[in-house]
Order: structure tokens, then C-alpha cells, then sequence
């Protein structure tokens, strides 16, 4: 359907920056088979196939890409808008999605409905040849009442209200609206052209648009005020989701700045200063062998002050151990390597968690314990994490001072935006006084 | 002294073929992966082995397992297990079966030739070698914790080295001090940490990684 949109238009290649918004309620059901690429073959626009045959092939690509994200995108929205809503709501809600569904459905049926292009042509040429034929037999039969109007008007209003309706369905808004602004529209549109047929007496269709006007104003007014907590969650929902990749996308990013300083400064300095030295050493080895021994124990210093760096980066970027053996290993090695006496209770399934989810969690854990170790003045603490149902929650608590905020210092606020991505909660009760309990969530299917 | 060499990197590979056989070990086998590293381990039995953690062909800790799994089936082979980084959860266990001959060092002490030979050989002798950085982990991160709070810092030095698998004479000569005064401190040490006093080296280890599995219950 998107692509119907998109192939009203002569072919040009602003086509394809100028793609239609993804409507959000359409059927995934769609398919490539869907799409009607003919007008770009065809002769009826004038364009010739030679010309369009590699632009072709890019719509193709870009065309099946479309299709694939949107489909992706309108599974996700299914999904979410069944898990934004709490199955507990109103039995109410529950009709209006089922009215709401019937009615997607109907316009899907609707949008999907119109013949293939070519055929779609033929009629409006048919149309258009029967119109002239008409209103020469009109003009040949004396030019007297314009009776041919009628056929025209019995011609125009279907193929009007098609055209606006499939329009309407392409809103991003509430479709139902469009949908009878459109419907408004014809019929008013039609109210004037039967009044002009009829003699331009009375200006009865005033009565008509004041009617169509107050029926779709109240619809318009009335739509905000029902419209469905699914649809508000939906909204909240899209904003939360465009923060939190944002915020993931920033997170990367300053990780990726931040790698990349610390290999340049560390490792990639310390190779060329220790290839130097070593350089130096073969200059001076006949000469000077003293000092060339010198050069070379100071290469091999510098190698091992390598690899120190290079080590302690790459447990930043993903710890070894986390590697090997999963969450359940990492964080046993980080109560093994914490600096205060940490007991940890870990609860997970045998199967290994989605690694980005694992990597993040255990970054959670690490700052905590981190955290804990630098501020609380705790004497020890307790690690608990564990899987049930889809959910994966780790605890971190501590015999502290209490007090943290995560406002202040960019760690915890680092946890959050981390485990936002993977739509993660964090929270913190930390009383002045303590103790302090970080209390980490994360969804996540095995 | 017949060894068997498991480490999936050439170039790292012939350099230790190379600097063993240079340093009087014979190198019955090299080997690049996980499986075969076993087969060569129970199949040898070697005086001592140098393995490295990650090996295809998973690329995770293949060399660990394989390591310990030999253990479990020839006990107190000597294994020395060489890796990028250290990691206390792998040390610990690669000491459970509280028998020694076994090591685990970080690769960058190869360059290091002479000490890395010297920790083969321990090894191969029965000691227990722990890389110098987990020790320090150990100390320095523990440095906060009560009982090891207790110990005045020459003790530490001592533990560190002991832990290290060096014999009190090696330890006393390291600090310049005689051997007397070492066996004084590992005495203070054990009373302090609530361990039982003992002359062996691998005990003296164990006794180590006991403090640490005492402060540590999991699950």
C-alpha cells in the first residue's frame, strides 16, 4: 500500500526521499506481491523502461528494505501494544480494540482494494471517454438541460470517493477521522454539483456542509476525549523508546571516543616508543652493548606496560570472563576480586542470557559493587541475581551509610541509561544513614 | 624435562617450543586446540605442561578445562596455565583439587625468560605458581578487609611471595633477610589469618585461596 502511494508519482529518484510516513496501523501481512512497480514500466506516463530500469531496481531494493522494516516495526508495535496494556483493563478497552481491529481490518481491505494500475487507468480512460461521448450527445441533442451532468456526477463521486478515502488511510492521525473528513468532503463536494445541476436555486447544500461540518467537528472532538489508554500508552511507549535509543546510541558512542583515546594513548604510544628503543638497541648493539641491553630491558618493560593497558581496556569493553562463562562466572569473579566480603546468591537458567543483556547487567553489578566499595564505607554487601518469568533481576545491597543519588556522578545514571536500552529499571533506596539497596531489572527471553 | 605445549597462536607457540628447548625441556607435543590438548595430556603424561586458557575451539577457557579435566584423570600433573588476564574465579579453580604442580601466570611473564622458566620448573617440581598480579589482587584489594588488615606490611611482601610458590630460602633472599626471620613471619601470617601453620609450599598456597574462599561463600 505504501508503495501504491509511492507509485502514483513519475518515476524520479526524489521517490524515494520522499517516501510516504510508515503508516503505523497497517496489515504486516504485506508482501513484496503487494507492491505495483507497472507505471514504472508502462507507457501511460510516458516514461520509457530504458530509462527507469536500474531506478527500478533500486525502488526494488529500497521497496523490499521498506517492507522488511516495517514489517519488523509493526510486529514490535503488536507486541508492545499488547504488553503496554495491562490485560486486566476493562472489559470496555477490550471491545473498543476489537471494534478498533475490525475497523484496521476494514481499511486495510479498503486500501488494499484498488485494481492493479494499469486496469485502474483503462476505467478512468473508459470514464473519460464516455463523459466526452455523453456531452457530445448532449451538445448534438440540442444543448438543452445538461442532463449529461448526471453521468459525469454518477462517474466522479465514486472514483472521488476512493481516491479520498485511500488518501485518509494514509494518515499518520486517527484513520477513522480521516476517514469521515474524506467520506464529509465527497458528499459535500457532491451536495454543490447536484445543486448546480439542479438549477442553482435554494442553496440547500449550506444545510448539508453545516450538517457534515457539526458531525465531523463533534467526532473530532469527541475522538481525543476516548481515545484509548492502548493508544496514549502507545505514545508513551514510542517517546520512552526514542529516548532510551538515543541515550544507548550515546552511550556507545562516548565508549567508542573513549577506546579510542585510550588506545591511542596507551597502547599505540607505548609500541611505537618500545619499536623505537628496540631500533636504537640494534644501532648500538656492536658499539655499545651496555646500552643497548639497556634499551632492550626498557623495550620489554614497555611491552609489558602494553599489555597491562591493552588488558585493563579490554575487560572495560567485555570481560573475559563474561565471555567464558556467562553472567553466573562474571559475577562470582567480581566478589572474588571486591574488596570487601561480598555473599552472593546467583539463580540463573543453564542457557546463556542474550550477551548484550548479560554485558549490561554485569556492568550494572560491577558499578554498584564499585560504588559500594568507593562510598558506602560498607564492611560488606550482598549480590543477588536471578531469572524468573522473562525477568532477570539482580540486587545489590550493602551495610553502608546510605545516601546515594544517583544524579550526583555519571555512575548509576550510566546504569540506568545502559539498562533503559534493553527497557531495564533501576532503583535505589539509599536512606541517609544507609543501608543502601540497588535494585536492578531487566527483561529478557532466554 | 619432558613438556607438552597447547597454545593456539603460532607465532606464541614455536617462541615457547623455542625458548623451552633452549632452556633444556623437551617438547614432546604442541598442540592448538582444546581437545587435542587433552588427548596429548593424558596420552604423554608430560613432567609438566604449559597451556594456555583460551583454545579453540570455542575460544572461551577450553584450556582450563582441559587442564583441570587432566588433572582429574592423572592427579598432581604439573600445569602450568598461561592467559591474557587474571582471574581469580580460574585460579581458585585450578586449585580446588588442593594438589600442587600447577601455575597460572599471566603471558606477558614469558618475557620475562629466566623467572618463566624458573616458574616452569617449579611447577614441574610440584610447587604452585600463582601470577604476581593475582596476588596483588589478592592483598592490595583485600588491603580494607579485617583479618588482612591485621598483617604490617612486610608480612604481605612475605605472603605475596609465598604465594608466589617461592621456598622461604628464595623469599629470604628476595627481602634480604634470613630464613629464620621468613619462617617467623609465615608463623605471624597463619595465627593472624586463623590458618593452621605448615611448612609446604602448596599448603601455603591452599592456605591462601582458603582465606579467600572463607570470605567468599557462593551461592
Amino acid at each position: 500500500m505504501v508503495i501504491r502511494a509511492l507509485s502514483n508519482e513519475p518515476c524520479s529518484a526524489s521517490l524515494v526521499s520522499s517516501f510516504p510516513p510508515l503508516p503505523l496501523k497497517t496489515s504486516a501481512s504485506a508482501t513484496l506481491s503487494d507492491v505495483d512497480i507497472t507505471p514504472l514500466s508502462g507507457t501511460s506516463e510516458g516514461v520509457t523502461l530504458g530509462v527507469c530500469s536500474h531506478v527500478r531496481d533500486f525502488h526494488n531494493s529500497v521497496v523490499t528494505e521498506v517492507f522488511a522494516q516495517r514489517d519488523e516495526l509493526l510486529c514490535q508495535m503488536r507486541v508492545l501494544s499488547s504488553d503496554v496494556v495491562d490485560p486486566s483493563v476493562s472489559t470496555q478497552t477490550r471491545r473498543r480494540r476489537h471494534v478498533s481491529d475490525w475497523i484496521s481490518n476494514l481499511s486495510n481491505a479498503l486500501a488494499n482494494s484498488g485494481w492493479p494500475r494499469t486496469a485502474r487507468w483503462r476505467i478512468t480512460n473508459f470514464g473519460l471517454v464516455l463523459g466526452l461521448a455523453v456531452t457530445v450527445a448532449w451538445a448534438v441533442t440540442g444543448a438543452g438541460y445538461f442532463w449529461a451532468g448526471w453521468v459525469w456526477l454518477g462517474m466522479v463521486v465514486p472514483f472521488a470517493l476512493l481516491r479520498t478515502v485511500r488518501r485518509a488511510l494514509r494518515t499518520q492521525g486517527p484513520r477513522p477521522l480521516a476517514v469521515h473528513g474524506a467520506v464529509s468532503l465527497v458528499l459535500g463536494a457532491t451536495g454543490i454539483f447536484v445543486w448546480l445541476l439542479s438549477g442553482l436555486r435554494y442553496f440547500w447544500p449550506m444545510w448539508l456542509m453545516i450538517g457534515l461540518a457539526v458531525a465531523f467537528s463533534t467526532h473530532a472532538w469527541v475522538v481525543p476525549l476516548f481515545s484509548s489508554d492502548r493508544e496514549q500508552a502507545l505514545h508513551q511507549r514510542v517517546d520512552v523508546l526514542t529516548r532510551s535509543r538515543r541515550e544507548a546510541l550515546d552511550v556507545q558512542e562516548a565508549e567508542l571516543r573513549r577506546l579510542e583515546r585510550d588506545l591511542h594513548d596507551g597502547a599505540q604510544a607505548q609500541l611505537v616508543s618500545l619499536g623505537m628503543n628496540l631500533g636504537m638497541a640494534d644501532d648500538l648493539l656492536d658499539t655499545d652493548p651496555v646500552e643497548a641491553r639497556r634499551l632492550i630491558i626498557e623495550a620489554r618493560t614497555g611491552a609489558a606496560d602494553a599489555l597491562a593497558d591493552l588488558r585493563s581496556l579490554v575487560r572495560g569493553i567485555y570481560p573475559p570472563v563474561l565471555a567464558d562463562r556467562g553472567l553466573d562466572g562474571a559475577i562470582q569473579a567480581l566478589v572474588l576480586a571486591a574488596a570487601i566480603p561480598v555473599q552472593a546468591s546467583i539463580d540463573l537458567p543453564d542457557a546463556r542470557l542474550s550477551p548484550p543483556v548479560e554485558s549490561s547487567v554485569y556492568f550494572a553489578v560491577a558499578e554498584a559493587l564499585t560504588n559500594v566499595v568507593k562510598h558506602s564505607g560498607a564492611k560488606s554487601a550482598w549480590i543477588q541475581v536471578r531469572y524468573r518469568d522473562g525477568m532477570l533481576t539482580a540486587t545489590v545491597r550493602d551495610d553502608g551509610l546510605g545516601g546515594a543519588d544517583p544524579t550526583r556522578g555519571t555512575g548509576l545514571g550510566g546504569i540506568e541509561r545502559r539498562l533503559s536500552a534493553f527497557d531495564g529499571t533501576l532503583d535505589i533506596y539509599s536512606p541517609l544513614g544507609g543501608p543502601t539497596t540497588i535494585y536492578m531489572e531487566v527483561p529478557c527471553e532466554l | 624435562m619432558r613438556v607438552v605445549i597447547a597454545e593456539d597462536h603460532a607465532l606464541l607457540r614455536d617462541g615457547l617450543v623455542r625458548l623451552l628447548s633452549a632452556h633444556g625441556f623437551e617438547v614432546v607435543e604442541a598442540v592448538e586446540d582444546g581437545p587435542s590438548a587433552l588427548t596429548s595430556l593424558i596420552g604423554h603424561r608430560p613432567d609438566v605442561a604449559v597451556v594456555d586458557v583460551r583454545l579453540p575451539p570455542t575460544f572461551s577457557n577450553e584450556g582450563l578445562v582441559a587442564a583441570i579435566e587432566a588433572r582429574r584423570q592423572v592427579p598432581g600433573l604439573p600445569i602450568l596455565v598461561l592467559s591474557q588476564y587474571v582471574e581469580s574465579l580460574y585460579a581458585r579453580e585450578l586449585l580446588s583439587d588442593g594438589i600442587g604442580g600447577v601455575g597460572y601466570l599471566l603471558k606477558d611473564r614469558v618475557m620475562d625468560v629466566s623467572q618463566f622458566v624458573d616458574a616452569v620448573r617449579r611447577v614441574a617440581g610440584g610447587g604452585t605458581v600463582m601470577d604476581p598480579e593475582f596476588i596483588s589482587q589478592l592483598l592490595v584489594k583485600r588491603a580494607a578487609d579485617e583479618p588482612l588488615s591485621r598483617l604490617t606490611p612486610r608480612e604481605r611482601e612475605v605472603l605475596a611471595l609465598i604465594a608466589e610458590g617461592r621456598s622461604n630460602a628464595a623469599v629470604a633472599a628476595g627481602l634480604f633477610v634470613s630464613e629464620k626471620a621468613i619462617s617467623k613471619h609465615i608463623a605471624n601470617i597463619f595465627m593472624k589469618l586463623d590458618l593452621p601453620p605448615s611448612e609446604d609450599d602448596n599448603r601455603r598456597v591452599m592456605a591462601v585461596l582458603a582465606y579467600l574462599n572463607s570470605r567468599t561463600a557462593l551461592r
